[in-house]
């Protein structure tokens, strides 16, 4: 089944900044037609790696080898030029353009007067974005799209350029799962046209879907390469971490009968329509169904961001009433919101000042902070919650995507909040921040508090929530305890939406 | 005190620091105690107007007003002196509450009409100075009050007292920086606006105080340069706002929002105005001076920006790399 050449060899990979060596000899082998998993930590080199092969930085030794050929990919535009189109984490996508101007962006078609052919732009656009199977018209400016749709039109960016070698970085991150669905879909016809396709993610249970070969990464070194077995997720998680995690799943049952938080029949502008619901102390409520089902809106209305135009949210009995944020806040909830980066983090600020944000009033005296509270409370959390200690010395754009959404959970301990929202909590982090992540969880709910989760991994929303209410179009179609569904119920269930438009707030 | 004198105030003090010998070196006059304390004059007033520059640029705001306001308050401050005939002592409060007023009309219009302060405050240094073209046929007025002179040259202990309102000033911008919910809660909102509402910081409030802060220190500077002439005048102030926000930025400020030191505001001031006063002593045309002042400003931020590979390239030189820089790396890859 394996072809004799293969497509691309990098052998012996080495690249080192200072004071770290972020890849050691690294070796991997892209077969055509096959799709390779490159998997570790964060921090483990695949980042590093990643912009070696697309021509963002160059190796500091090794060889890169083209059907046999030795080449060098000395800029991204010489990458593009040998076939290589990497679709980044971060979005490279101009918001403010079509589409269609995205997807050829830097490459656009031109006329015989070097003018852009803004027919052809369209119609190729037209062209690869039904090929993908995408309802988006090329004429839509990109930034009106939710963000499941941003991402496809990064990858159809990629599809357009004919790439004959695929780096997708996380491409699933903010997708939902019939998105993910189609993406997948796509990268297995693309497979069966030849291309090769690095695929990294942090999502095993789609690894385990769709990889054919993987490559694990810790500390810079290659400490796996499979290129034959069946993969196992369990084995994935071991080489990655380095040892024996235990159960990815640590689930303890906590929830009590004691209603905290009533919600009746809430209505919003932005879609959310005659959500009914009750939470309980201790308990896990899990919010699952698709990207832009509604619930982050749910959410969002919880939270007094979003007015509500109907319906009456009780709390521990007594009704109430959040115009804004802090009322919100003052009563004792508390929102992780869905992306740290853009909602959650002051990246000017180190974990201290993080850690306080919610509760200034509390840490002052007539308006004078008091800074000693703030930085044991700080160092304790930290401890705590095992953060990088770098957290207290350096602003937390330095730490990696665990310990940042760890310092926004922190934020929320630090407050005392009774009612956590946690929106997409693990989302882009690995493995073991993950665990982190659950067992903060259960501590939570072993101390009294109730959290609702919002999760698109359905696997983790089984697995940790007591009870679980799927969200459609706006609404809660039903609530029922999580031991009584499986993964295909809950796909199914969340996925059962004829032409839905999604409309994420966030957008 | 670590809070204060941050690492963040390194640059800005070298590069005062360097720009003082280099202009001691080449210039007789300029340790004079007599042009030393003319410095401290000639600094006074942008540097206080700076102050209100550099807090609304920490909350990610920019506020072009000042230069133009400064010359409506001079006016303003005229009129009640001379025309209406209120004493100094009612007067000078009152210029103090007009300028927070204005501020507060500033950023009122920008934080809850959601217009971008860079178009508010831009309309206001067009219309202030309308405005101030409307006193007095839009002629200056002298002679305003034996007693302003003092404000401006006087002494305590043989230092200009200018030097004080700049110790007092700075030091109550440093403490509510770094020590007041106010000063996190402006930081929070130039660093992160959309993380500052869902914490609960009424990031519309803060941005309007900001403005009125400036406004307030606007004000400060307009009752010294009144004090300066004994006079009010239409044209006082011109690029005013420019020099004020050049102070931030050579202080290290960054105009993104979110970060910076006020104190380096202060130092930036100085290295400016050194500058401005070497030139000076030389007897460098005005033109000069302005295409020195464009450079020193392009510098000073290229050489933040461009940190990385200044460091790298001591690092060959000098054969070590630092370790901040390593670890920073470290965690990006």
């Amino acid at each position: 089944m394996t072809p004799a050449t293969p497509l691309w060899e990098f052998v012996d990979i080495t690249k080192a900044y200072p004071g770290v060596l972020a890849n050691d000899k690294v070796c991997i082998r892209l077969m055509p037609g096959s799709i390779h998993g490159l998997l570790g930590e964060n921090g483990c080199g695949k980042s590093t790696m990643i912009k070696t092969l697309s021509g963002v930085q160059q190796p500091d030794s090794g060889q890169i080898l083209y059907n046999g050929k030795s080449v060098t990919i000395s800029d991204p535009q010489a990458a593009r030029d040998l076939g290589i189109a990497t679709v980044f984490q971060e979005f490279s996508i101009v918001p403010t353009l079509s589409v269609g101007e995205n997807i050829f962006l830097g490459n656009m078609p031109r006329s015989r007067f070097g003018v852009i052919d803004w027919a052809r732009v369209y119609d190729e656009a037209a062209r690869v974005l039904a090929e993908m199977d995408v309802n988006v018209s090329p004429e839509t400016i990109t930034g009106t799209l939710s963000v499941g749709e941003q991402q496809l039109v990064e990858i159809a960016k990629a599809i357009a350029m004919d790439a004959r070698m695929i780096i997708l970085d996380e491409p699933t991150a903010a997708l939902g799962e019939d998105e993910i669905e189609r993406l997948h879909q796509l990268l297995r016809n693309m497979r069966e046209r030849g291309t090769a396709i690095l695929y990294v993610s942090h999502r095993l249970d789609e690894v385990e879907r769709i990889v054919d070969e993987v490559t694990i990464l810790r500390n810079g070194c290659v400490v796996r390469a499979s290129g034959e077995t069946k993969i196992n997720v369990s084995e994935i998680v071991s080489a990655m971490v380095g040892e024996d995690i235990g159960e990815h799943y640590p689930k303890e049952q906590n929830a009590t009968d004691g209603i905290v938080l009533e919600a009746s029949g809430l209505a919003t502008k932005s879609g959310v329509k005659d959500v009914s619901f009750s939470l309980c102390r201790g308990e896990v409520l899990g919010l699952g169904g698709v990207l832009g089902s509604g619930r982050t809106e749910i959410a969002r209305a919880l939270f007094g961001t979003d007015e509500l135009i109907a319906g009456q949210v009780t709390l521990n009995g007594k009704p109430v009433h959040f115009r804004r944020e802090i009322d919100a806040i003052r009563a004792g909830l508390a929102l992780v919101p869905e992306n740290r980066k853009f909602d959650g983090l002051f990246f000017n600020f180190r974990a201290s000042g993080n850690v306080t944000a919610a509760s200034l009033g509390e840490l002052s005296r007539f308006g004078i902070l008091n800074l000693k509270v703030e930085d044991q409370a700080t160092h304790d959390l930290i401890r705590d919650l095992e953060i990088s200690t770098q957290a207290e010395e350096k602003t937390v754009n330095f730490l990696s995507g665990g310990n940042q959404q760890k310092i926004v959970i922190a934020r929320w301990l630090f407050s005392a909040s009774d009612i956590l929202i946690l929106d997409e909590p693990t989302q882009g982090i690995d493995i073991g921040a993950k665990i982190a992540v659950y067992k903060l969880i259960n501590r939570l709910t072993r101390a009294g508090k109730s959290i609702i989760l919002i999760s698109s991994d359905h696997d983790e929303l089984l697995a940790m929530s007591d009870r679980i209410a799927v969200v459609q179009h706006g609404t809660i179609a039903r609530t029922v305890d999580a031991s009584e569904l499986t993964h295909d119920d809950l796909v199914r269930a969340s996925a059962d939406i004829p032409h839905s438009k999604p409309e994420e707030a966030f957008a | 005190m670590k809070r204060i004198f941050d690492t963040q105030l390194i640059g800005p003090f070298a590069a005062m620091v360097i720009v003082a010998l280099i202009v001691a070196l080449t210039t007789e006059r300029f340790l004079n105690p007599g042009n030393l304390s003319n410095l401290s004059l000639q600094v006074s007033i942008v540097a206080l107007i700076a102050i209100g520059s550099t807090i609304v640029i920490f909350a990610a705001g920019i506020d072009l007003s000042s230069g133009s306001m400064v010359a409506l308050l001079t006016m303003i401050l005229a009129q009640l002196l001379k025309f209406i005939g209120i004493p100094l002592v009612l007067a000078l409060p009152l210029i103090l509450f007009f300028g927070g007023l204005l501020g507060l009309f500033i950023g009122l219009i920008t934080a809850y009409g959601r217009i971008p302060s860079f178009i508010t405050t831009l309309a206001a240094l067009i219309a202030f100075r309308g405005l101030a073209l409307t006193f007095n046929n839009g002629s200056p007025i002298f002679s305003l009050d034996p007693a302003l002179e003092p404000i401006f040259y006087g002494k305590l202990f043989g230092v200009p007292l200018p030097f004080f309102y700049l110790v007092f000033f700075y030091a109550l911008a440093a403490f509510t920086m770094n020590f007041t919910k106010l000063g996190r809660e402006i930081y929070a909102v130039g660093g992160n606006p959309a993380a500052a509402v869902l914490t609960g910081i009424n990031v519309r409030k803060v941005q309007t105080t900001t403005f009125v802060i400036a406004g307030f220190m606007t004000a400060v500077g307009a009752i010294l340069m009144s004090a300066r002439l004994n006079s009010g005048s239409p044209n006082y102030g011109q690029t005013l706002e420019l020099q004020a926000i050049a102070a931030a930025v050579v202080g290290g400020a960054s105009l993104a929002g979110g970060r910076g030191n006020i104190l380096a505001t202060l130092m930036g001031a100085m290295t400016i105005v050194i500058v401005q006063n070497g030139l000076n002593l030389n007897a460098a045309p005005s033109s000069v001076q302005n295409i020195v002042l464009g450079l020193i400003i392009l510098l000073a931020v290229g050489i933040d920006m461009w940190r990385a590979e200044i460091s790298a390239l001591m690092g060959r030189i000098f054969g070590r790399s630092s370790s901040q820089q390593s670890s920073s790396i470290k965690k990006e890859a």
